[in-house]
């Protein structure tokens, strides 16, 4: 009993990161109608300057934040400005699959490169230790990540329902043709949501690195994640994918404790599978998921 | 024109088949194997992604269970590799059958996650079921030419591979000229209207993908009796199925030969790559950029570019309504 405890509870945790990640290909979906493949790699990249910062200036990782945060979302605009915007709009679905994929394929090669293909970690004295409550050990790393997750997604949905900016992005995923009308700069609102994504990644990144020793090829893992909680969640709904995320990782959190680690990481193709069979919009899928 | 385009493909077959005496040495022997087996592999690939327009990053998958599925009658089982590499590739066909009809029910997007998954997937199984597969340590194939020395070896495997090219530019060329073609054709253009005009869809879907998957399997199975040694990281390797997508982007996903002409072009470039630099992860990088490139500017490939505005295209470039129209008749 109280290892299926240990299992919800890590889940939960693990759970908040997932939900992060997932909200930031939400976004993209939302604002492009694209299913951002890099999105693990540019995770993983972060999770690299992220390993850097912390080996050459000693500092805490969390103080990589103010560098990895801004650049990521100067490369975000970019990705959207100079490569997914330049598609044809015929064939964007596919094609932009196709792009995301060669960018993952180019950031691997490029870490494979520049710092090998071994395990790198990064390990602060403070996340060795664990809380324990009723029998259930929580580790404070774990706990550290879901509280930065956690933030960042509620900041996100601040910016998202409150702000200016929130309103230009909700109304271009809603409906781009209406948006225009209105006076929204869609091209530039998609530029900045593809930034505020890739954004989410950098603190994924750094989230990432405190959590879980990484190597470049890893992010494929994650990318099988990922799309099947946006797959289960519903392609383009935000809500969804959360919920989809916490659902999955306590899922994958009580089979790692009861079974195996290639179980864990299975039940996310059996959701997946099974969602496809049952109901391919996905669970909380919109109006959006039923043409992709 | 008309001579160029029939004596063209005969020229470069009777190249091919003297391909093996006109080199000096064994290593290209080899090399033009691999070439010959990625480029079997692509034009398989595009009897669905070429006709039907559902690009799968997936196609590993077919190309690993091949593999295994030969490696391991022949060394559990001991059936001799003539009988395993058929069966083998009927057991992966059956398979992705039942695959199918889960994946086409998505279409665009959703469908290529799913490709994704199913590789992922493989790898998993293949390296957690360690005692049936031998897990991540691989599987050891014995070679089905005992006799023959190592060059020998990829002589025999090099015609084998064009034997398997050939079955698929046959089968691609026959399936073009088909009611079942025409229906595929229909659904690249809109699937919505093809299904309204009585097309079957998701049969013939999943019948395309089920046709695809065999001959990458078949090229798995090869590759199993001809390396002998199976590794679950290499196999199911996301890299291997982006490579069939690249190379018939490349070529043209509309021709038959478009994905042979893009294998040409890709294996030996990654092949030089593998010399020049060594096992880097450059290459992973360059072929990354590769793919971005055709992407961005050359997403209908070469033999669109060199064939647009003389004589179009090989296929007729005609509506779903014409098309179908066209073959009831």
């Amino acid at each position: 009993m109280s290892l299926l405890l240990q299992g919800v509870a890590l889940g939960v945790l693990t759970g908040g990161l997932y939900a992060l990640l997932a909200s930031g290909l939400s976004l993209y979906f939302g604002v492009m109608r694209v299913v951002m493949v890099a999105h693990p790699a540019f995770l993983f990249l972060a999770a690299y300057l992220t390993y850097t910062v912390h080996t050459a200036l000693g500092v805490d990782p969390f103080l990589a934040l103010p560098v990895t945060v801004p650049v990521f979302f100067a490369l975000g605009v970019a990705v959207q400005r100079l490569l997914v915007a330049r598609l044809a709009p015929e064939n964007v679905a596919m094609m932009s699959v196709l792009l995301t994929f060669g960018l993952a394929l180019t950031i691997e090669g490029l870490l494979g490169t520049f710092y090998t293909g071994s395990y790198k970690s990064v390990s602060m004295e403070y996340a060795t230790r664990s809380l324990t409550i009723g029998g259930v050990h929580l580790p404070y790393d774990k706990i550290i990540a879901f509280a930065v997750a956690a933030l960042t997604l509620a900041v996100l949905f601040a910016v998202l329902v409150r702000s200016r900016f929130g309103q230009a992005l909700r109304a271009t995923i809603q409906h781009r043709e209406a948006a225009r009308l209105v006076g929204v700069q869609t091209e530039r609102v998609a530029g900045y949501g593809f930034g505020v994504g890739l954004a989410t990644a950098a603190v994924g990144g750094t989230v990432l690195a405190l959590i879980t020793p990484f190597f470049p090829a890893s992010h494929w893992v994650w990318i099988g994640k990922l799309m099947a909680i946006i797959v289960v969640g519903g392609l383009g709904s935000v809500a969804g994918a959360a919920l989809a995320a916490v659902l999955l990782g306590v899922v994958e959190g009580v089979v790692l404790v009861t079974v195996d680690a290639t179980w864990a990481t299975m039940m996310f193709y059996v959701f997946l599978f099974l969602t496809l069979l049952a109901r391919p919009q996905g669970f909380f899928g919109g109006r959006l998921a039923h043409r992709f | 024109m008309r001579t160029a385009s029939r004596g063209l493909p005969l020229l470069v077959a009777a190249l091919a088949i003297a391909y093996p005496w006109l080199v000096p040495n064994y290593y290209l022997v080899y090399a033009g194997a691999l070439t010959v087996m990625y480029a079997a592999m692509a034009t398989s690939w595009n009897l669905l992604g070429g006709f039907t327009g559902y690009v799968s990053l997936g196609h590993s998958a077919f190309f690993g269970l091949g593999a295994y599925g030969t490696g391991l009658l022949v060394t559990r089982l001991d059936v001799p590799w003539a009988v395993a590499l058929p069966v083998s590739a009927l057991l992966v066909t059956v398979f992705a059958v039942g695959v199918g009809v889960a994946a086409v029910r998505v279409r665009g997007a959703s469908f290529v996650i799913v490709s994704i998954a199913l590789v992922s997937m493989m790898n998993l199984v293949v390296q957690g079921w360690r005692s049936l597969t031998g897990g991540s340590t691989g599987l050891q194939v014995p070679s089905p030419f005992p006799g023959l020395h190592r060059g020998q070896t990829h002589m025999v495997f090099f015609y084998l591979f064009l034997v398997l090219l050939g079955l698929a530019l046959l089968s691609w060329w026959y399936v073009s000229r088909s009611r079942f073609g025409a229906g595929l054709r229909a659904i690249r253009e809109d699937e919505d209207k093809a299904e309204s005009l009585g097309v079957p869809t998701g049969a013939y879907k999943v019948a395309a993908f089920a046709l695809s998957a065999l001959f990458v399997a078949l090229a798995g199975g090869l590759y199993a009796l001809w390396f002998g040694s199976l590794d679950p990281i290499f196999m199911f390797s996301i890299l291997i199925g982006s490579y069939m997508v690249l190379m018939s982007l490349l070529g043209g996903v509309r021709h038959v030969y478009g994905p042979l002409l893009g294998a040409l072009i890709v294996a030996p470039a990654g092949e030089y790559f593998l010399i020049a630099l060594g096992e880097t992860q450059v290459h992973l990088a360059a072929t990354g950029v590769l793919l971005i490139l055709v992407v961005l500017f050359m997403p209908e490939g070469i033999l669109s570019r060199l064939t647009r505005g003389r004589g179009g295209p090989s296929i007729p470039e005609e509506s779903a309504g014409q098309r179908l129209e066209g073959a009831a008749r």
